[in-house]
């Protein structure tokens, strides 16, 4: 059996880590809060911006499939959307094996946001073209250099994390360009032409800036999504980490007090061996 | 020629994706875009134009003006509803 000092030590390491997994709890739950207002606000945003939109007299599905330059280079591509730091428990991996499933190298490339998705590719093996680094939620999450990567190509399908609530979170998977078109398809129409509307500078150039936009919102919708799961995640990883040292540290205890009673139990039988033979070697002279 | 009414108020909802700077009833909207500064008063005919990069100001009936500062946008006017889609 160990001694008391030592499990002492231990017991007061294990505490710190307790309580560190206890603010990390926390963090991640005030980040849940935080990121689930901007996921609203974002997308009565785009419900708005959606409804402007079909107000033109412009066929949306027709237009924002046919953009210039849009699947150009006749190859798809797979976006991941991971974590940028560890401690959000299986989520990434689990992202990582879905879209392996619909993953042909042939045909498929790959652009990951965020660092932890992009270790966890290399540690598969897995080649990725292209790499950015997530923003800090709180900030303007500008996806334009994302948009301009993915245009070329045919299929764009978007991985993402989806929250649920705090403890379900889901591994998902749209395809962008579908997704934008039905993004609010019940949209009241309320048609603005030519005839009794002035255009500044042309209704081609607003149709395009809104298309732009609307393709740069939904992918940060996703982004937002995959920041609320993985926060959500993180919470339940903590959650669980606090639980076991909580455990551990009752473990701990137990074996704490135990030595300390067997070290007072040897030492009692030391006293008694040393009285025994006190008396036989009295009893001998 | 009619007169204006000048009873009438223009609705103003101006939101950036995570932000809503303004919604409720105003006088004006000051802005630009590519042709030059231009104002929207209560009875602007319909009209729907990206805005270049500069201030935006709404004069609310009574009280301070709200000012934006916008790096993009875009607003859309119909029946005295405006609509400010800024910086996406």
């Amino acid at each position: 059996m160990r001694r008391p000092g030592i499990i002492e030590k231990e017991m007061g390491s294990i505490g710190t880590l307790k309580d560190l997994t206890g603010v990390f709890e926390s963090l991640a739950s005030t980040q849940v809060a935080k990121v689930k207002d901007k996921v609203l606000l974002s997308q009565a945003f785009f419900d708005l911006l959606w409804q402007r939109y079909t107000a033109l007299r412009v066929d949306p599905k027709k237009r924002i499939t046919n953009r210039e330059g849009v699947g150009s280079n006749g190859r798809n591509v797979h976006v991941l959307i991971s974590a940028e730091a560890g401690l959000s428990g299986d989520l990434d991996m689990r992202m990582i094996e879905t879209m392996q499933a619909d993953y042909d190298p042939s045909t498929t490339d790959i652009v990951v946001l965020g660092s932890h998705g992009a270790s966890q590719l290399s540690q598969r093996g897995i080649p990725y073209i292209k790499f950015f680094q997530l923003p800090e939620t709180d900030k303007y999450i500008n996806v334009n250099p994302v948009v301009d990567v993915i245009r070329p190509y045919e299929k764009i399908t978007v991985y993402y994390e989806e929250y649920l609530s705090l403890g379900q979170q889901e591994v998902r998977s749209i395809n962008l360009v579908t997704t934008i078109q039905s993004m609010s398809e019940d949209a009241e129409e309320d048609v603005m032409t030519a005839d009794d509307t002035i255009f500044e500078p042309s209704l081609d150039e607003i149709a395009d800036e809104m298309e732009a936009s609307m393709m740069s919102l939904a992918l940060s919708q996703t982004i937002l999504q995959s920041g609320l799961a993985q926060a959500a995640s993180r919470f339940n990883a903590m959650t669980v980490a606090e639980d076991r040292a909580g455990d551990l540290l009752a473990e701990y205890k137990l074996e704490y007090h135990r030595s300390k009673r067997s070290e007072s139990d040897r030492r009692l039988r030391e006293v008694l061996v040393g009285i025994k033979k006190k008396r036989r070697e009295r009893a001998a002279s | 020629m009619s007169k204006p009414d000048l009873t009438e108020k223009l609705n103003v909802i101006a939101r950036s994706p995570f932000e809503l700077y303004f919604e409720g009833e105003a006088v004006a909207i000051s802005a630009s875009n590519r042709i030059g500064d231009f104002d929207i008063l209560p009875g602007h005919a319909d009209f729907f134009s990206m805005l270049s990069p500069g201030e935006i100001t709404i004069q609310k009936i009574d009280g301070d003006p709200v000012k934006i500062d916008a790096k993009s946008g875009i607003v859309t006017v119909r029946d005295n509803q405006a609509y400010l889609f800024v910086n996406m």
